[in-house]
Formats: C-alpha cells, sequence, structure tokens
C-alpha cells in the first residue's frame, strides 16, 4: 500500500489489467494467485480513489 | 561685418541696415503653409500669418489686395504656397516676407503629395504586416487621444463600459483639426507612449473634411506613431482617402465604436464562452470518469476477481479429485494382493507334508528333532515324538531288533 500515493490512475489500470489476465491464465502457483489477487483488490481501490476523487473535485468546483 | 567692443559698438541703424542688404539680396522663394490670420484693415497691403501645416511656427507675410484678391476664396486655415521674397523692416527689426503670389494647395495636389509620402513610407516598411503589434485582450489603461466633448470620445468610452465596466482610460483632449492638431496629438501620443500602465492607445475623431484629417496623414505624426511601442488603434472616421495614420495604426478602426469593441473585450460574451467551456470540460471529465469506472468494474467483474474462492475452489476440487485417485489405486493394490496370498497360501499347503499326515501317516523324530528314519537307531527306551496330521503325541521305543518293512 506504501506506492498507493505515488502510483498513477493510468498505471494502476494497466497493472490490473495485467493481474486479471495473469489470474485468468492459469499458469500462476496457488501462492502467488493469492498475491496477484491481493494486488489486484489493492489496485481497484487505488483506481476507485483516483476516480471518486476526480468525481468529488468536480463536484466542489460546480458554480 | 562688424568690428565691435564695449568702447566702440554698431548703433542699430547700422546694424538694421546691415541686415536689411543682407536680406534683400535674397531671392523670392516658394513657402508652402497654411493661412492662419488674414488682415486687410490698412490701405493696400493685406498682412498674412503663414504657418508651418505640422509644427508651432509661423512667419508674417504681407502682400498687396490684389495678390489676395487673385487667389480667393482664402477661408481660414487654407493650404497656399507662396511666392515671397524675404523683406526686412528697419524700422522696427522685423523680418517679412512680401508675396507676389499666392496659390491655394489644391486637394488634387495635396493627394498627390499624400500618394507620394505614402509611397515613401511603404518603401520604409512603416506599413508592413509584421510591425502591427497584437492588441491586448484585457488592456490594463487604454489611452485616449480625442477632441474636447466630443462624439468621439463618448462614443469609446461609453462602448467599453458597457462591455467591460472597470475599463480604465487615461485620455488627452486636445485638438483634432487646424493648426495645433499635430503638434497636441504628437504631445499626447507621446505622452501616453511613455506612461507604462497605458497598454493601447486609440487616437480617434469624427469625420471631417478631407482638410480636416490632414493633420492625421503628417509625416511626423504618422512616423512617431509608427516608433511607438504601446499598440495604436487609430478611429478616424473617413471611409475612403484614409489618413495615413490609419496606415500605420496596429488596427484600424472604422468608427470609434468599432474601436472600442476592438479595444475592450464584452464581459457578459466572456463570461459566457469561460461557463460554456467549464461546462464542456465538467462534461468530458464526467463521461470519463464513468467510463473508466465501467473498465475498473469490469475488471473487477471478471470470475477471478469476482470470486476469489475459485482460486481455492478449483484447487481443492483438484486435489480432491487426486485423493480419490490415490485411494482407488490403493485399493485395487490391496485386493491384488490379497489374491496373491491366496494363491501362495494354496501352493504352500499344497507342497507341505500335512497332506500325507491327513492319509494316516505319522512322522517320528527323536527329542532333539531328528527324524527317525532307521530303527536299527534306536535304543529300547528312547522318547519318540509322533507327529499325525492332527497334532503330535509320544510314544518309547520297546524293540531293539530289525524290523521288516511293510513292502
Amino acid at each position: 500500500m506504501t506506492d498507493a500515493k505515488k502510483i498513477s490512475y493510468e498505471a494502476a489500470r494497466a497493472e490490473l489489467a495485467e493481474v486479471v489476465e495473469a489470474l485468468e491464465a492459469g499458469s500462476a502457483t496457488l501462492e502467488e494467485s493469492l498475491k496477484l489477487w491481493e494486488r489486484g483488490e489493492e489496485l481497484a481501490k487505488i483506481c476507485q480513489e483516483w476516480l471518486d476523487g476526480a468525481k468529488k473535485k468536480l463536484a466542489a468546483a460546480k458554480p | 561685418m562688424f568690428e565691435t567692443s564695449s568702447e566702440s559698438p554698431a548703433s542699430v541703424r547700422a546694424v538694421t541696415e546691415a541686415i536689411k542688404e543682407y536680406v534683400e539680396r535674397l531671392g523670392p522663394i516658394w513657402i508652402e503653409g497654411e493661412i492662419s490670420e488674414l488682415n486687410e484693415r490698412s490701405g493696400m497691403m493685406a498682412f498674412i500669418r503663414l504657418r508651418d501645416a505640422s509644427v508651432d511656427m509661423s512667419i508674417s507675410v504681407m502682400c498687396h489686395k490684389s495678390v489676395i484678391a487673385a487667389a480667393q476664396p482664402l477661408p481660414a486655415n487654407t493650404r497656399v504656397v507662396v511666392y515671397a521674397k524675404p523683406a526686412w523692416y528697419s524700422k522696427n527689426g522685423s523680418l517679412s516676407f512680401s508675396a507676389r503670389e499666392i496659390r491655394q494647395v489644391g486637394v488634387g495636389e495635396l493627394l498627390a503629395r499624400l500618394e507620394a509620402l505614402k509611397n515613401l513610407l511603404a518603401g520604409e516598411g512603416l506599413f508592413n504586416a509584421d510591425r502591427k503589434v497584437a492588441l491586448p485582450l484585457l488592456p490594463q489603461k487604454i489611452g485616449l487621444i480625442c477632441g474636447r466633448n466630443t462624439d468621439a470620445e463618448k462614443d469609446v468610452v461609453e462602448n467599453a463600459k458597457r462591455r467591460w465596466p472597470a475599463v480604465q482610460f487615461e485620455i488627452r483632449e486636445v485638438a483634432v483639426q487646424g493648426a495645433a492638431a499635430v503638434s497636441e496629438v504628437s504631445a499626447a501620443l507621446r505622452e501616453l507612449e511613455a506612461d507604462k500602465t497605458v497598454s493601447v492607445i486609440i487616437i480617434t475623431r469624427g469625420g471631417g473634411s478631407f482638410e480636416d484629417l490632414l493633420p492625421f496623414s503628417d509625416e511626423g505624426l504618422v512616423r512617431l506613431a509608427a516608433s511607438c511601442l504601446t499598440p495604436i488603434v487609430s478611429a478616424i472616421g473617413h471611409e475612403k482617402d484614409a489618413p495615413l495614420l490609419d496606415l500605420v495604426a496596429d488596427y484600424r478602426a472604422s468608427t470609434p465604436t468599432d474601436a472600442a469593441k476592438r479595444v475592450v473585450p464584452d464581459i457578459a460574451e466572456e463570461l459566457a464562452m469561460i461557463t460554456a467551456l467549464q461546462d464542456r470540460t465538467r462534461r468530458y471529465l464526467l463521461n470519463l470518469i464513468d467510463l473508466e469506472n465501467t473498465k475498473i468494474a469490469n475488471l473487477m467483474g471478471r470470475p477471478v476477481m469476482k470470486d476469489p474462492q475459485l482460486l481455492i475452489t478449483t484447487r481443492a476440487e483438484l486435489i480432491a479429485a487426486l485423493r480419490d485417485r490415490a485411494n482407488r489405486s490403493f485399493a485395487n493394490r490391496l485386493n491384488l494382493a490379497k489374491a496373491e496370498l491366496k494363491q501362495v497360501k494354496a501352493r504352500v499347503r499344497a507342497l507341505s507334508p500335512q497332506a500325507t499326515l491327513d492319509r494316516g501317516y505319522s512322522v517320528v523324530q527323536l527329542t532333539n528333532g531328528a527324524i527317525v528314519t532307521d530303527p536299527k537307531t534306536l535304543k529300547p527306551g528312547d522318547l519318540l515324538r509322533l507327529r499325525l496330521a492332527k497334532g503330535e503325541t509320544h510314544a518309547t521305543s520297546s524293540v531293539n531288533k530289525e524290523s521288516r518293512l511293510i513292502p
């Protein structure tokens, strides 16, 4: 979670897509899969935070 | 000419006569100027004050009234060319010009001269487009050069304020026609150019006759305007025969109102534009966020992310299946082993002496386990162990002679 503040939305989304693909390929070990899944959840949260933040800013700026 | 000192000064008369002599040696010349005063009061002579068209300088010209009559009509500020000879008046020590002929400078001639000046300035590149300075979007202060209490002034100020109420003006009310126009407009222009808070200068006057607008074609004024770093808007109300100032100005407005519009943006229009842009960016962003939200939701909706149990259950199923297979294989192996054992047992049984014993035979052994096959080896009283089909018993040897074997 340390890089949550640093990673950009685009980077987070791209990585999330990679994670999902890796999981779907099914070639990872169980341990790896669990780690991937956790990372995916984390990335999704980062993306959501970005999007929610952007929406909130827009709403706040509404004249 | 004179050797003078405080001890031996020249008399006024001597000086005057010397000047007179010098001046009267000068021949007649053609002089151009504007008639600023015409006095025909005394006798046969008329007195004229002839002033320069651009700067505040004048000379006095006198002539016979017939010369004036020949040049009539001569309204005030008429441009004329005078053929005159310098004359010295010894009586009051003044220089005057004695005119023999006065000609009005005709409009055609003025136009030709303007055209020549225009070509000269164009040749120097003063009208080139690359010299034009862009007008500021929103000027800090607007310099305005205009006539006193003119409609042009009102038009500029009112229209500008309507568009942008906070607009600030630095106004110079000057003569915009006649003798003083060139020098006053030039002075005002220099002043406004020097003022760093003035970010654009409007020079305006309403329409007028060709002669009225002549000051705005004055070479000195046009060159000054060209040299200004501050952008200049000319709004001289004249559609054709545009004064040369129009050509050198950074923007040529058709009217004072047009000048105000060009110099000041319309606040309502600007606000509306900004609001529209704001709306567009907002909508764009909202769409973008929605789109991205959908993308993330799609990714998170895939079975691997949505139901992470799958990660475990698929593997658990695999394990269960493997365990099942392992169990089954082991059970098979066990059954096989059982069957084998049974066979071996049967074979063992078939090979054992038991079957012989079952038929009634018995095995005789000594107590040390040695099998007795020869009666001669036995002594009476030897303890014997008899192995029968269903167990064993003991006996004692009693006969010590060779037994006959049953055939």
